[in-house]
């Protein structure tokens, strides 16, 4: 297995629940080490495509790699080196969170018993939950129970962690703690596939990004890629707004005339510097010229057609 | 990186699941609960016999008075139509169904706990909970047996009798031959706990089974479709209470579970084998 | 995983579990066709001198007379002694009991009843019979070299002697294969030739190696199941262990020693035996009690009337095999006819 290898790989990933499709088409690729966000809105298809790349929903149609290997064929020896959150923790609410780590630790195959305390006090360690190992889960706020459901990703070292919103229910003192978590995991080599419908979060973390959107992928690449790909306008300040509409349409922008200016979508092509040849050498007199680029958040309000709920 | 695979977990660690599991069984207050329910027929049975001794009644109640180890029998009697298969009902029916509503069965999944490994693990913590039930109606019954009456040398049904080491083999083969009856049932719950993420909709689908398959071996009407009944040798273990033994019903009564287990085993395996995990 | 394969786990036991109820019955009966052929004379001179002395196994028996069926008690539970509805559980249910026989006196019949049993002991001149419902035992010591011995329920070997004993020109015997509890048998099929018996045919399967008789059934005219059935569904030939024989009454067992009369006492006379009137002959035999069932039906008259319907003469009980008449002038008709052939006997 070679490091170019993606941590995760799918093509055509398709779920049909009856004649909806949760899943349309999917292509991700999530490169080795990367801090992967996997954005999109709630019901748009993230658990259902992390269900699938984990063998616990079976695809109507595609193939899934998941460190290099096919699933669900190879489920028995890929899972070992995966951690996973899905869909939020769960626990047997009378048994103490130690006791709980234990079950879950007991059920991965390839783990020792006899190391298996160690295993579960490191992983409680790493999320500071060590005060609490023996009390019964059932007494644990929603926060605890999200860094339980931590620690249990973190019980075996780990290739690749698939955490499905890992910050949900902690308040703002824990979501720093699970991202700087998460940073020196990726640190040590782990690839983390974080999902999440929090804009904010992803921009903070990820490497990269993925968004979903109705069960379709609409974007993916590095969060620098997708921030340069977005739309961007320039607005010119000048008198002569007559002028500058017909430069600006003969470069092949469709300018809007204001009452101070102009402005105009740019498309990725035209550089904002020909833009001001054009106009200054067309006797234009430009008083000011900008060039704004669409914040994330627009940018995937665009995508998806729908908001990001940034406050959380 | 790559890690040595594992293709046969060594015995050790292929256990450390059942043993897991037989923890959380035996640590949950229910489990417990349902236990000291099953003590207390005997228990009930024992006291009322002590109040006013009666002749009509379940088996073996007559005889109390002149030795307690009775008590034991009687409570099996009583428990064996209602009580043992309720509670099994309950452990059967949320093997499945009860991880799947705790969320956990995805965990278990992920771990990765294989599916076919996972459902082997929860019928074996089932047919495990199948053989405790009864001995703890047995012990429940020996005790208060030996608490309230005289006790001595046991009367079979053939009339002989076997001291009290001759009894406790005799009642570990009475525990061996209700555990093994309830295997059956047990299979259909793990059967029935693949279809639902409602654990309280299996338990209670089970033991409606367990209910109708008694009243449709009580019918003459169906009399050819009674020895296919999973109950129909619930009562057979008197059997092992004769002198000589007859062991023609614990054969039939083996070979009738073992074909409910493969068949419903099958069916669990069928459901679960490639069932999308949801909840 | 493939949609199909993977219900492949349920549907093997599934076509195993058919294919053996489907299966073996034919099988068995294939066992018996080797046999080489034999008369009836030599079938019944095989059951004569059987060599088998010693054995033990299961005899089942099962009646289906085509009385009404009546639920089972719920098991577990003692149901009262009413000895009404004892018989007719002896009539309608089917009993399972395990026999042991080794040597002419040693026997032991354990009779399997729910939660229950009934024994009988025999060692030597011992005999002991035992009902755990009643936790009662009762105890006769034979005379010294008495061979025939009280029994609980009829051996198959008895019943045989008994129905050879009617083979007579009324009857058609003819001698087939067959196979009983596993072994190879020669059945002896005895056919009334009289068109009025209600019994269509007596089956008696012998085992082809010690001739010992295993399995008796009765057929009704005009019916595919056996009316009554008693037979081995398992045997062993080797001696029992010695203990099976023996009984020793726990301390909480009510022990009543029996007295075997030598001989009619001095001036006994049977006070109240009514004597039978013997009509017709062969199968068609029809007897006549004076007993005055109807008159003193008493409590269990609610019983009597559920299960006799009307007749001219008084009321008919009609079973698949046998049929009894009530007359109203207090007289009881029985045999093997149908309950015209009574109610002509009667009139």
């Amino acid at each position: 297995m070679t490091a170019a290898e993606a941590a995760i790989r799918t093509t055509g990933l398709t779920k049909e629940f009856g004649r909806q499709k949760a899943v349309d088409g999917l292509d991700l690729e999530v490169p080795r080490g990367a801090i992967f966000g996997f954005l999109g809105p709630n019901g748009s298809g993230k658990t259902t495509t992390i269900r699938m790349i984990l063998g616990l929903a079976s695809a109507t149609r595609g193939d899934i790699a998941l460190l290099g290997e096919p699933m669900p064929s190879a489920l028995r020896s890929v899972l070992p080196r995966v951690g996973a959150l899905v869909e939020g923790p769960a626990f047997y609410p009378f048994l103490s969170g130690a006791a709980n780590l234990r079950r879950l630790d007991a059920a991965d195959p390839p783990s020792s018993s006899r190391t298996r305390s160690a295993r579960v006090t490191a992983a409680l360690d790493r999320v500071g939950l060590r005060h609490a190992a023996g009390k019964k889960v059932t007494a644990y706020s929603l926060g605890m129970k999200q860094r339980l459901g931590i620690a249990n990703a973190l019980l075996a070292p780990r290739d690749l962690l698939v955490l499905d919103e890992p910050t949900n229910g902690l308040d703002p003192q824990g979501t720093r703690e699970v991202r700087t978590l998460i940073r020196s995991l990726a640190e040590e080599g782990t690839t983390v596939f974080v999902s999440s419908h929090l804009l904010t979060e992803i921009e903070q973390l990820c490497t990269h990004v993925a968004v979903m959107s109705a069960g379709r992928l609409v974007a993916q690449g590095t969060l620098d890629e997708l921030r340069e790909v977005g739309r961007s306008e320039v607005r010119v300040e000048t008198p002569d707004t007559a002028e500058a509409v017909e430069v600006l349409g003969r470069l092949g922008l469709v300018p809007v005339a204001g009452a101070s200016g102009v402005t105009a979508e740019l498309d990725g092509k035209l550089l904002p510097e020909r833009v001001t040849a054009a106009l200054v050498e067309a006797g234009v007199r430009v008083r000011g010229i900008a060039v704004e680029h669409q914040t994330l958040e627009e940018r995937f309000v665009a995508l998806t057609g729908e908001g990001f709920d940034v406050a959380g | 990186m790559s890690r040595a695979e594992p293709v046969a977990a060594p015995p050790a660690r292929a256990f450390a699941l059942l043993g897991s599991e037989l923890s959380v069984l035996f640590r949950r207050r229910r489990t417990w609960a349902m236990l000291a329910a099953l003590a207390l027929v005997p228990i009930l049975v024992g006291i009322a016999v002590r109040i006013r001794s009666s002749s009509n009644g379940p088996a073996f109640l007559a005889a109390i008075s002149d030795n307690g180890l009775f008590v034991s029998f009687t409570g099996l009697t009583v428990s064996i139509p209602l009580f043992l298969p309720l509670t099994i009902g309950v452990v059967a029916g949320d093997t499945i169904a009860g991880e799947a509503s705790l969320g956990t069965l995805r965990y278990l999944l992920v771990a990765p706990t294989g599916r076919v490994r996972l459902l082997l693990v929860k019928y074996a913590g089932a047919a495990v909970f199948a053989l405790a039930a009864p001995l703890v109606v047995l012990l429940a019954g020996v005790g208060i047996g030996a608490l309230l009456f005289p006790i001595g040398p046991v009367t079979l049904l053939s009339g002989n009798t076997v001291g009290i080491d001759g009894f406790a083999v005799r009642a570990l083969l009475l525990a061996a031959y209700v555990a093994v009856s309830l295997l059956g049932l047990s299979a259909i719950g793990l059967f029935v706990s693949t279809l639902t993420t409602v654990p309280v909709g299996a338990m209670a689908a089970t033991i409606v089974l367990a209910a109708a398959a008694q009243i449709l071996d009580t019918l003459p009407q169906l009399d050819w479709l009674h020895p296919w009944l999973f109950s129909h040798y619930w009562f057979g273990f008197a059997d092992l209470l004769r002198d000589p033994i007859a062991w023609d019903s614990f054969g039939q009564n083996a070979l009738l579970q073992l074909g409910y287990i493969a068949f419903f085993g099958g069916l669990a395996y069928g459901r679960f084998a490639t069932k999308d995990i949801l909840s | 995983m493939n949609k199909v394969s993977r219900w492949l786990p349920a549907a093997i036991p599934a076509a195993v579990i058919a294919a053996a109820a489907l299966g073996v019955p034919a099988f068995g009966s294939a066992a018996g066709a080797r046999l080489p052929e034999k008369s009836a004379d030599e079938v019944l001179a095989l059951i004569a001198g059987s060599s088998a002395t010693r054995f033990s196994g299961t005899v089942e028996q099962s009646s289906d007379l085509g009385l009404p069926e009546l639920p089972k008690s719920a098991r577990g539970y003692s149901s009262g002694a009413d000895s009404t509805s004892a018989v007719l559980e002896l009539l309608t249910a089917d009993h399972t009991a395990q026999v042991f026989v080794d040597g002419a006196e040693r026997e032991r019949v354990q009779v399997l009843d729910d939660l229950a049993e009934r024994d009988l002991y025999r060692n030597g001149s011992d005999v002991w019979i035992y009902d755990s419902k009643q936790r009662a035992a009762h105890h006769v010591v034979l005379p010294e070299g008495s061979g025939a011995a009280p029994q609980l329920s009829a051996t198959p070997a008895e019943l045989a002697e008994k129905l050879l004993a009617a083979v007579d020109p009324t009857t058609e015997v003819d001698v087939a294969t067959g196979s009983v509890a596993g072994r190879p048998v020669y059945e002896l099929v005895l056919t009334p030739k009289s068109d009025d018996t209600l019994v269509g045919s007596v089956t008696v399967s012998v085992d082809s190696d010690t001739g010992l008789p295993l399995e008796v059934a009765v057929t009704a005219r005009g019916q595919s199941t056996d009316a009554v059935r008693v037979g081995f569904t398992s045997i062993d030939f080797s001696a029992p262990p010695a203990d099976t024989f023996t009984f020793t009454p726990s301390a909480d067992t009510r022990v009543t020693e029996e007295e075997l009369p030598s001989g009619p006492p001095e001036g006994y006379a049977a006070p109240d035996l009514p004597s039978p009137t013997v009509t017709g002959a062969g199968w068609d035999t029809v007897v006549a009690l004076p007993v005055d069932v109807l008159g003193s039906a008493g409590s269990s008259s609610a019983l009597l009337a559920q299960l006799t319907t009307p007749v001219a003469e008084g009321r008919a009980l009609q079973t698949s095999l046998v049929s009894v008449l009530f007359t109203a002038d207090g007289r009881l008709l029985a045999g093997a006819v149908p309950v015209e052939a009574l109610e002509a006997a009667a009139r």
